[in-house]
């Protein structure tokens, strides 16, 4: 059964340099899980046989139901590496032992974020991709979203069975095939390259590239062909392996090497990776299925494969999957590509640092964590919650940075809004338990140090989502994650029978917890609100909702779709707003933000946590802002992080800054609810021109100020042409020829543009690629899946946010209706309001 | 008619006689009762009037005159205001709409905190700009006040400090989201107010505002009567570090001595020092005065 003991785990917690942490990632349906299944079982946590079928951290039921997996599982391995292989790897190591702790994600792009939240705790990412589909769309999301980590990537080409067994190519076409898919992953890693992880493009004669199947269990990379002929033909292993990829062919009549395809007489020459990595394996497949068990046998015994007799008894494709996991066993391969490849926590915290810790980075954390120290202050980022067997509670799932943790001591838990030197959003208590995460299993351990990923009982009430737990009292708090899908489709639930409001109430509180997506709230209509990535996304959240969270039967409405609210010009004069009391005037306007500086601050790239000096210079070298303007942004919002700016460009104005906050104040509550439809604002800056002001602060107060900015901020915008913006997916498909038409005519009924429509080479598979309005997705796949017959498989992910035509101030427009009815059922009156309820005359 | 109509400082005996009569003809009468506050409840008020009252918030005076203003140019409307109506509040914007209405306004006078300030003994020619001081929060604490005390110390004048009081007041959350719920009511003590003075004392370093050789007074419930009106001298530290009972009920005021203190002023004043031998000192040795 299992080959290790919780203490050996234990003790490798201590060497941080023999850690490996990563996450496997990949487009959904490349065979992660199915892969993970064989590095489980090297481990012996499962039994090899059942490697494959099993999904191992497939843990929930509706996961084995459909075959895909939805939360993201974390599992702790133990692996020793042949003494002889210690030599390849290119950082600081203590024995050939290693702890991993692997994580399997989601591949489909509705749970994106789990994706993130699983890359944040680990250092490295086995990127998986289907041999014959190639490189996907959400292979590059994850793969981008690794970089933006700083997570270094090795890549396992997957499912060559499939090559092999149904499509029949020749032994040049799959490298062919092999080499392309290669490069264009090595496309996006040059892309989305941050210079700090230095070249981690994969090659396979490095390395860095396994090819597999994880259905049968096995894979290889170019090392272990090259351990076997490299003594054969007395050359080095490194050296070997190069010869064994790209144009390197070998003349068996001369035994030369050479880099031209044919020999002196002009006869073609077989490249080595065919001949010596392809052929070997060809030929298995082709005894072993056209019944040949001699030979099979015979060729085997000199690849120093045995097999007892029972399995010699084996036929077809269980003889074939016996055989080849024997001879390239995917968990001693996989995990050799990882322990030599991947950083461990010590290695990769030293670059990793900078873009995880939000302090200055030369105190005491920072210093914590860039030395991965376990007797430093205690650093650990809580990235998810893991539902527990007590119904209602959570594992705060997260990492390590610095420090040690143990059940006892009191620790800090910082949430995403605390500020150092604060008291808000700020718990101390103590950890009750600390947990290894072991897939189904958790394991209790005493304690856990520096570079671990660790499971606590105990804090789960203490936190909303995720947050940062310290013992440094001057501990900053580690980043919040940035998503790539954002909750854009929401649904209204009510509970069908009024008495059980209370258990929906706590339902969605847990629903919150559980998903590191998900948004619940309610709205002023009083309405339960439940947002999602996507439809599938909801589904599943609504399905655990009503049976696992709230335990009720619920109404759920119709999905509807989250807007945004923006201008389109310059206000067209400059709005003024009095206060309550008359004694004070502000005037404003309000002008569109360029598209790149909104993707930016919401890409986090300009964030109000910059230093504003700096932020100034790029913003007036990259963004074209004046600088003067760019130092005087009052703040972001809303949720003052958000993609709306406030500016001061006032000219000597006395008290300015005794009103500040306030302004601040009402801008969030603005943006946060727009002038037209109190949808979130986006793209819109407001520049405060003039103020006038009593000249006693009591005057002055909030009470004054607030609603008086958020009048004059609306007053701006409804004199700037406000418009709203949709949320666009991008859509891609996989389809045989024969299904595009059905393809078009299903985009066209929906507003759908396709853009792009490829062949992939070597395969009959096309790829479309359009963008669709997430309003008109709503049962997109169940169309197309009867247009096409079944045989397209779309995937949308959110692209970005499309202006829509025409004003919502045109009475009668298509805008005007679609607003009246967001208006209605947010429970608003229908109309907007008019100007002059927002804008007050001299 | 609108009759703005002053109510003075204590309870409801404050009231002119010219006042009353005013609101005995009147057809509503308004109570506005977010500036200040007066030492009795709303009742006792209504039954020495013999008239309704209708409580009028800020939100209502600052946003629904049209209510308050309603017929007024055909009956006789009033709108009650503790002080004076000219006073530390001024109630200029309401009379400016009914003008605009073409409604005839009176304003019927009636003591206020800044005159009715002389009490402490302190000359009402020798005070400078009256200032308030709001309850510091966590991000807020607005300090533009401390320019208008060190206009007056430049010229040696008094400052009278009006201290915040928080009568419905909306938290910040709750303004933000529009929530018409309420804070309890707050009034700021005297020990709360010396300390956010030397805080920005602190910060602003002018020196105009030293503990231990700034002299003030902190008045109590003026125009109270006798046993419930009480001034508490001393320097700004004896202030800060008194028990609370020393001041008892809200309201207060305070009044930063100026340096142009007269020797009459001194004296007077002395009586109601906690320690009359140290005001006595300093009055002599920083303040300049000759009590011989």
């Amino acid at each position: 059964m299992v080959n290790f003991t919780v203490d050996q785990i234990r003790a490798l917690m201590d060497k941080p340099t023999n850690i490996r942490n990563m996450s496997v990632i990949a487009h959904v349906d490349h065979g992660k899980s199915t892969l993970t299944d064989s590095l489980v079982s090297k481990a012996g946590i499962i039994a090899a046989a059942k490697a494959g079928d099993m999904r191992f951290t497939d843990t929930r039921e509706d996961e084995k139901e459909r075959g895909i997996t939805i939360k993201s599982t974390a599992i702790s391995m133990y692996f020793e590496v042949d003494k002889e292989e210690l030599s390849a790897i290119k950082q600081q190591t203590d024995g050939n032992e290693f702890l991993i702790n692997l994580i399997d994600s989601p591949g489909h792009v509705d749970f994106s974020s789990e994706v993130t939240a699983a890359l944040r705790v680990t250092d490295g990412a086995l990127v998986v991709v289907d041999c014959v589909e190639g490189v996907c769309v959400q292979t590059e999301t994850v793969l981008r979203q690794s970089l933006g980590e700083r997570i270094k990537p090795v890549v396992i080409i997957n499912k060559v069975d499939r090559a092999l067994l149904e499509l029949q190519v020749s032994k040049e076409d799959l490298y062919q095939s092999f080499s392309r898919t290669i490069e264009s992953v090595n496309v996006i890693i040059s892309t989305y390259l941050d210079a700090a992880l230095g070249d981690v493009q994969v090659y396979p004669e490095k390395g860095t590239v396994a090819f597999g199947s994880g259905l049968h269990g096995w894979a290889f990379t170019l090392r272990q062909f090259a351990a076997r002929y490299g003594k054969k033909f007395g050359v080095d292993r490194e050296k070997m392996m190069g010869k064994l990829w790209g144009d390197n062919f070998f003349n068996p009549a001369t035994r030369k090497w050479s880099t031209k395809s044919t020999d002196a007489d002009g006869k073609p020459l077989e490249r080595a990776f065919n001949m010596f990595v392809l052929d070997p394996i060809f030929k298995i497949f082709e005894c072993t299925m056209n019944f040949q068990k001699e030979k099979l046998f015979s060729m085997i015994e000199k690849l120093d494969v045995k097999l007892t007799s029972d399995e010699r008894d084996l036929e077809g494709k269980a003889l074939l999957k016996v055989v080849m996991r024997k001879f390239l066993p995917a968990g001693d391969s996989l995990l050799e590509m990882i322990v030599i490849n991947l950083p461990s926590p010590r290695t990769a915290q030293r670059y990793r640092v900078e873009t995880l810790y939000e302090g200055p980075l030369d105190d005491e954390s920072a210093i914590g964590i860039r030395d991965c120290d376990p007797k430093a202050p205690l650093v650990c980022y809580i990235s998810k919650m893991v539902p527990t067997s007590d119904k209602g509670r959570f594992y705060a799932f997260g990492r390590i940075f610095s420090g040690t943790i143990r059940s006892g001591p009191k620790i800090r838990i910082q949430g995403p809004n605390y500020q150092p030197g604060k008291k808000e959003d700020l718990f101390v208590k103590s950890v009750q338990r600390t947990v290894l995460m072991m897939g189904r299993y958790v394991e209790p351990i005493e304690d856990c140090p520096a570079g671990n990923i660790v499971g606590l009982v105990g804090i789960d009430q203490f936190l909303l989502k995720t947050g940062t737990l310290t013992t440094s009292e001057t501990a900053h708090n580690m980043k919040v994650m940035k998503f790539s899908v954002s909750p854009v489709v929401q649904v209204a639930v009510e509970v069908k029978n009024a008495a059980d409001l209370p258990k929906l109430v706590e339902g969605l509180k847990r629903l919150s917890k559980s998903d590191p997506c998900v948004l619940a709230w309610i709205a002023d209509t009083g309405e339960h609100i439940v947002a999602g990535a996507g439809e599938l996304h909801l589904e599943i959240c609504l399905k655990d909702l009503q049976e696992d969270h709230a335990g009720v039967p619920l109404k759920i409405s119709d999905p509807v779709v989250g807007y945004r609210e923006t201008v389109k010009a310059e206000s067209s004069i400059v709005a003024l707003s009095k206060s309550q009391n008359k004694h004070n005037r502000l005037y404003t306007k309000a002008m569109p933000l360029a598209e790149e500086l909104t993707q930016a601050i919401e890409n986090g790239k300009i964030n109000p946590r910059d230093d504003f000096k700096v932020r100034a210079r790029v913003l007036a070298d990259e963004y074209g802002w004046d600088v003067t303007d760019a130092r005087k942004i009052w703040c972001f919002g809303p949720d003052t992080t958000g993609p709306n700016l406030l500016v001061d460009v006032t000219k000597g104005v006395q008290y300015l800054n005794e009103i500040k906050d306030s302004c601040v104040a009402a801008f969030q509550w603005a943006t946060k609810e727009g002038v037209c439809a109190e949808e979130i604002m986006r793209g819109v800056r407001v520049n405060v021109l003039d103020v006038t002001l009593h000249t006693d602060a009591i005057h002055r107060g909030g009470g004054q100020i607030i609603p008086t900015m958020r009048r004059s901020t609306y007053a701006a915008c409804m004199l700037a042409d406000p418009s709203l913006q949709e949320p666009v997916y991008l859509v891609e498909i996989q389809c045989p020829e024969n299904a595009i038409g059905g393809i078009y005519s299903c985009l066209n009924k929906r507003r759908g543009q396709v853009f792009s429509e490829e062949q992939r080479p070597g395969t009959p598979m096309f790829t479309v690629k359009a963008y669709l309005p997430v309003m008109e997705s709503f049962g997109f796949n169940g169309d197309l899946r009867q247009a096409t017959g079944g045989q397209a498989f779309p995937q949308s992910v959110f692209d970005h946010w499309e202006l829509m035509n025409g004003s919502p101030l045109e009475k009668g427009s298509k805008l005007e209706e679609l607003v009246k009815s967001i208006r209605t059922r947010k429970g608003l009156k229908p109309d907007i309001p008019p100007l002059d309820s927002f804008y007050d005359k001299l | 008619m609108f009759y703005v109509i002053g109510l003075g400082l204590c309870d409801e005996k404050d009231i002119t006689i010219r006042g009353l009569e005013a609101i005995k003809g009147s057809s509503r009468v308004y109570l506005e009762a977010y500036t200040s506050i007066l030492m009795v409840p709303k009742e006792r008020l209504e039954a020495f009037y013999g008239k309704e009252l209708i409580l009028a918030d800020r939100d209502m005076v600052e946003t629904e005159s049209d209510e308050i203003l309603r017929r007024a140019a055909t009956e006789d409307v009033s709108l009650l205001v503790v002080g004076d109506p000219f006073g530390a509040t001024t109630h200029t914007d309401i009379i400016l709409r009914a003008r605009a209405q073409g409604i005839p306004t009176r304003v019927i006078h009636n003591a206020s905190i800044m005159n009715a300030v002389g009490a402490c003994g302190l000359q009402l020619y020798s005070f400078g700009q009256t200032v308030s001081l709001v309850f510091f929060t966590e991000s807020w604490r607005p300090d533009s006040f401390y320019d208008r005390v060190r206009e007056n110390a430049e010229l040696g004048m008094h400052t009278l400090v009006l201290l915040d009081i928080k009568v419905k007041e909306q938290s910040e959350e709750n303004l933000v989201r529009g929530r018409k719920i309420y804070e309890p009511p707050r009034y700021m003590s005297i020990p709360t107010a010396v300390s956010q003075l030397l805080e920005v004392e602190e910060s602003r370093k002018a020196g105009i505002l030293a503990p231990d050789t700034t002299l003030a007074i902190a008045v109590s419930r003026i125009g109270g009567g006798e046993g419930n009106e009480r001034i508490v001298a001393g320097t700004l530290a004896q202030l800060c570090d008194a028990p609370r009972e020393t001041f008892g009920e809200p309201l207060h005021s305070l009044v930063i001595v100026g340096k142009r203190l007269h020797h009459l002023e001194a004296a007077y004043t002395a009586s109601y020092a906690i320690d009359g031998t140290k005001w006595k000192e300093i009055a002599q040795n920083v303040y300049g005065c000759n009590f011989d």
